[in-house]
C-alpha cells in the first residue's frame, strides 16, 4: 500500500526583527497511510505549520523548503499553484479549531455547503447540491438537517458548528483530512461526540486523517499512530496503543505532568527541558 | 471566609446564575467546575465585584461586598484572570504593574515588596522587573498576574481558569506554584475550571455547575471514591 | 536574601527598557522605504523652518521692482514674484508659517479630542451621551464655513485661521479615542486595576489613554497633511495669513494672475504643499502599519 502522504525534511522559517530567520519547523519527515495520525506538541512546536504546509496555506512571508512532499503520488513541491488549489478542498480538507472563525458569518450553513459542493463540480445543479448537503448534515448526526440548513453560523452551538465544518470538508469525499485542534474549543461532553463522528467518517470513507492537538491523552485514545513534536522537530513516533512505553523524555514528561482525578496529590512532575531535545 | 446566599445574576434577560449558594472556609481550596455557559465564571466575577446586576448576599471574610468600600475589599480578596495575554497592561514593565496596587493604596516601600513578590513567584533576578509583558511567555505572564494579585496580601484568591490558556507542562508549574503559595501564605482559594482533573488535584471541595445552577457539591475524597450523586457529574468524570 | 535587585533608581531602568523598545520600533520603521521618505520630507520641513535665515538667499519681504517676475536663474533659484521677491526664500520662510499652523492646530485639537473621547468611552452613561452629541455637532460643521464666520467676526490672520481649523479638527480624535476606550475599559488589566482600588481618573489617565495614543498619533500625521491643505486653502481665499507673509497658499493665490507666462510663482508653492502633504501621508501610513494592532503582520 503506497503512502497517501510523504514529507521529507520540511523546513518553515519566518523573518524576525533582526533581519534573520526564526526556524519554526526544522527537518520534519513523516508518512501517512489511510490511518489516523496524531501530531502532538505544545505551542510553538510547529505542528500546525506542518499541517498547513502540506495543504499549501502558509502566509506568503513564510519561507518553506522541503526535499520531498507528495500526496497520493502527486509531487506537491513541483505542483503549480492551480493544481494545489484544486487539490485543496477536493482531495485534501482541513478543519480548524473554532467554527466561529472558519464559517462565513453572513451566509447560511446550507448555502456554504452547497457552495463547497459546486466549487468542486460546476455541473452539479442546485437541487442535487442541496440534497447532497442535507445528506452530509445527516451523516454528521445533525438531527433535523432541513432546518439547520437555513441557520446562520452564530445560531449554532460549538459542537454543531464543528460538525457542520466537518460536513463541509467531507462532502467532496477527500482522501485526506487535516484537523487542527478540532475539539479544543468544545466542552468535554461534546468532544466525545465530535470525535466519534470523525472516527466514523474516516473509517467508512477510508480517509487519511492528520489530527493535530496539544492533548496527548486525547490523541492517544483516538489515533493509530502518534508523532510528538518539540521546537520544530519530531522527537518521537510511536503507536498510540504503546504510548506508555514512550522513550523520549519529553513525551514521558508530557504524560506525567498531567493531574488525574485519582492521581497523586504530590507536586506535579515538571518538565526539565533539555537543550538536547531541540537538536538532532 | 466566603459566603454566598441566593445569588441570582441576570444580564438583561439572560440568567447567568440562578439560586446559587456556597460557603468556603478559611484556608480551604474550593473548586467550581462546569462546561461553558454553566455560570461558574460569572459567579466568580460577581463575588469579586465585577458585575453590577445581581441579587442575594455575598460576604467575604464577614464583609458584605455591597456595603464595603472597594479599597477595603481589595485588601481581602483578589483575582487571577484566565488569559495571561490580556491581563497585563501592554505598555508598562511588569515591576510597575506589580507595584501599582501598592501605590494606589499608599503602601510603603513598593519596590522592596515588588522584588519579594517576583522572587516568590519564581521571577526573581535583576532582569524581569523591567521587561514588558510581550517579552514574557504565557506561563511567566501568569506568574506576574499572581504576584500582582498578592501585592495587597489578600486572604482570599479567586482564580478564573488560571491555566486553561497554558501548555500542559507550564500548567504543572503554575499549579505547583499555587499550591506552594497557598501553604506558605495561608491563603484560601476558589478556583474555576472546566477541567475536572485540575480541580480535583487542586481543591478539597468542589461544586459542579450546569446551566446557571449548582448540580452537586462534593469533596475530593467522595469524587475519588466514586460517591457521585448526580449523573451529569458522572459524564464529566467519564469525559475527563 | 533576595536575588532580585532593589534597583537604586527604578525610573532610570524603566526608561532604559522603554528606550530599548523604541529602538526596536525604529528599526522596524526603517525597513519601510516609503515611510522613511515621508520622514525625510518632514525633517526637511523642520530643517528649513529652523534654519531659514541661513538657508534663504534673499530677504523674503523686501520688494525689488527691477527683478519683477524674473524667471528661475542662478540668482533667483525659483524665480521672483510680482514684487521681485525671491520665491525660494519666501518658500523657506513660508515653511515656518506652515509649521506654525500645523502645530497650533494639532497641539490644541488632538489632546482635547483624546481626553474627551477617553473619558467618554471609559465612563459611559450620560457623560458619554452628552460628549458624543457635542462631537456630532462639531463634526457637522464645514471647516471653511466656520473659518469664514470666524474671520467675519475676528478678522483674518493666521491665528484665527488656526482656531477655526481646530474647532473642526478635534472631533475625529474624540471618536477614535472613544472607540479604543470602549475596548480597553473591559480588558482584564483595567479590571485588575479597579480591583486594587484604582479611581476612574487613574484608570483613564494611566490605563486607557496610553492605549489610545497609537491611533491618535497615526491620525495626527494624516491630519497634518490635511491641515496644510486647509490652511493653504484659507490662505488662497485670503482668510489666512495676510500679505506680505510668505504663506504658501497666499503665494499661490497671488500667482494665479501670472500662471501662464510666469508659472513658477504659483506652481512652486503648490509643489511644496503637495510634497509636504505627501510626506505626512507617507509617514502616517508607515506608522499605522507599525502601530495599528489590527494590521500587525510580520513581513
Amino acid at each position: 500500500m503506497s503512502n497517501l502522504v510523504e514529507i521529507e525534511n520540511l523546513h518553515v522559517a519566518f523573518r524576525n526583527d533582526e533581519g534573520g530567520y526564526n526556524d519554526a519547523v526544522r527537518g520534519v519527515s513523516l508518512t501517512l497511510g489511510r490511518e489516523k495520525l496524531g501530531i502532538v506538541g505544545e505551542s510553538g512546536s510547529g505542528k500546525s505549520l506542518t499541517g498547513r504546509s502540506l495543504l499549501g496555506v502558509l502566509p506568503p512571508y513564510a519561507k518553506v523548503s522541503v526535499d520531498r512532499m507528495s500526496f497520493d503520488g502527486i509531487d506537491l513541491k513541483a505542483a503549480s499553484p492551480r493544481l494545489r488549489r484544486s487539490l485543496r478542498g477536493g482531495r485534501m480538507g482541513m478543519i480548524l479549531q473554532d467554527p466561529k472563525f472558519s464559517l462565513n458569518p453572513v451566509m447560511t450553513v446550507g448555502k456554504q455547503i452547497v457552495e463547497a459542493i459546486r466549487i468542486g463540480d460546476r455541473k452539479v445543479g442546485h437541487r442535487e447540491a442541496r440534497a447532497r448537503a442535507i445528506a452530509v448534515l445527516e451523516s454528521v448526526h445533525i438531527r433535523d438537517p432541513e432546518s439547520v440548513f437555513n441557520l446562520y453560523p452564530h445560531e449554532l452551538s460549538g459542537g454543531m458548528g464543528q460538525r457542520v465544518m466537518i460536513g463541509m470538508m467531507v462532502v467532496r469525499e477527500p482522501d485526506l483530512l487535516i484537523a487542527d485542534e478540532p475539539t479544543s474549543a468544545l466542552d468535554v461532553t461534546v468532544r466525545t461526540q465530535v470525535l466519534s463522528i470523525l472516527d466514523e467518517l474516516v473509517s467508512r470513507r477510508g480517509m487519511g486523517l492528520i489530527f493535530i492537538s496539544h492533548d496527548l491523552n486525547l490523541v492517544s485514545k483516538f489515533c493509530d499512530r502518534v508523532i510528538v513534536m518539540y521546537a520544530g522537530r519530531i522527537v518521537e513516533t510511536i503507536e498510540a496503543s504503546r504510548l506508555s512505553e514512550a522513550q523520549h523524555p519529553y513525551t514521558r514528561g508530557l504524560l506525567s505532568c498531567l493531574p488525574h482525578i485519582d492521581g497523586s496529590l504530590e507536586p506535579l512532575p515538571v518538565l526539565n527541558r533539555q537543550a538536547s531535545w531541540a537538536e538532532a | 471566609m466566603l459566603e454566598v446566599h441566593d445569588l441570582n445574576v441576570d444580564f438583561s434577560g439572560k440568567i447567568a446564575v440562578r439560586n446559587t449558594g456556597l460557603t468556603v472556609r478559611s484556608g480551604e481550596s474550593f473548586g467550581l467546575v462546569g462546561e461553558s455557559g454553566s455560570g461558574k465564571s460569572t459567579l466568580l466575577r460577581t463575588v469579586m465585584g465585577l458585575n453590577g446586576s445581581w441579587s442575594g448576599t455575598i460576604k467575604v471574610d464577614g464583609l458584605d461586598i455591597r456595603k464595603t468600600p472597594r479599597k477595603q475589599l481589595a485588601r481581602v480578596v483578589q483575582m487571577v484572570f484566565q488569559d495571561p495575554y490580556s491581563s497585563l497592561h501592554p505598555r508598562y514593565v511588569i515591576g510597575q504593574q506589580v507595584a501599582e496596587p501598592m501605590r494606589i493604596n499608599g503602601l510603603p516601600n513598593p519596590e522592596r515588596r515588588t522584588a519579594e513578590l517576583l522572587e516568590l513567584v519564581g521571577l526573581g533576578g535583576p532582569k524581569f522587573q523591567f521587561r514588558f509583558p510581550h517579552e514574557l511567555s504565557g506561563g511567566q505572564r501568569q506568574r506576574v498576574a499572581i504576584a500582582r494579585a498578592l501585592a495587597l496580601s489578600p486572604k482570599l484568591l479567586l482564580l478564573d481558569e488560571p491555566t486553561s490558556a497554558l501548555d500542559v507542562s507550564i500548567q504543572a508549574e503554575i499549579l505547583n506554584l499555587l499550591n506552594r503559595l497557598r501553604k506558605e501564605l495561608g491563603l484560601t482559594f476558589v478556583i474555576v475550571s472546566h477541567d475536572l482533573a485540575v480541580i480535583s488535584y487542586m481543591c478539597e471541595r468542589l461544586m459542579v455547575m450546569r446551566n446557571a445552577q449548582p448540580v452537586e457539591t462534593l469533596t475530593r475524597d467522595q469524587l475519588r471514591a466514586g460517591e457521585i450523586a448526580n449523573d451529569y457529574t458522572r459524564t464529566l468524570i467519564a469525559a475527563a | 536574601m533576595s536575588t532580585t535587585e532593589i534597583v537604586a533608581d527604578p525610573r532610570h531602568a524603566v526608561r532604559a527598557a522603554r528606550w530599548a523598545e523604541f529602538k526596536l520600533f525604529a528599526r522596524r520603521f526603517m525597513r519601510n522605504p516609503l515611510g522613511v521618505a515621508g520622514l525625510v520630507i518632514v525633517l526637511l520641513l523642520l530643517f528649513a523652518a529652523a534654519f531659514a535665515p541661513w538657508l534663504a538667499t534673499h530677504d523674503p519681504y523686501l520688494p525689488n521692482l527691477t527683478s519683477r517676475l524674473a524667471a528661475p536663474s542662478a540668482e533667483y533659484w525659483f524665480g521672483a514674484d510680482e514684487l521681485g521677491r525671491d520665491i525660494y526664500s519666501r518658500l523657506i520662510y513660508g515653511s515656518r508659517l506652515t509649521l506654525l499652523i500645523v502645530a497650533l492646530v494639532i497641539v490644541t485639537s488632538a489632546p482635547v479630542g483624546l481626553i474627551i473621547g477617553a473619558v467618554s468611552g471609559t465612563v459611559g452613561g450620560w457623560v458619554d451621551a452628552v460628549f458624543m452629541r457635542i462631537t456630532d455637532i462639531f463634526l457637522a460643521v464645514p471647516k471653511l464655513l466656520l473659518a469664514l464666520a470666524f474671520v467675519a467676526a475676528l478678522g483674518p490672520g493666521i491665528v484665527n485661521a488656526a482656531l477655526a481649523i481646530t474647532l473642526t479638527a478635534w472631533p475625529p480624535y474624540a471618536r477614535l479615542a472613544r472607540a479604543e476606550a470602549l475596548v480597553v475599559r473591559n480588558s482584564d488589566y483595567v479590571n485588575a486595576a479597579r480591583l486594587a482600588g484604582a479611581s476612574e481618573f487613574r484608570i483613564i489617565v494611566f490605563h486607557v489613554i496610553p492605549m489610545c495614543l497609537s491611533s491618535v498619533i497615526v491620525r495626527m500625521t494624516f491630519d497634518m497633511a490635511g491641515i496644510i491643505l486647509t490652511a493653504a486653502g484659507l490662505g488662497f481665499i485670503g482668510l489666512g495669513a495676510q500679505p506680505p507673509l510668505p504663506e504658501w497658499g497666499a503665494m499661490i493665490s497671488t500667482g494665479r494672475k501670472f500662471i501662464f507666462d510666469q508659472w513658477w510663482i504659483a506652481t512652486i508653492p503648490g509643489a511644496a504643499i503637495f510634497i509636504v502633504s505627501l510626506g505626512f501621508n507617507l509617514l502616517g501610513d508607515a506608522l499605522r502599519d507599525l502601530l495599528d494592532p489590527h494590521l500587525r503582520q510580520r513581513k
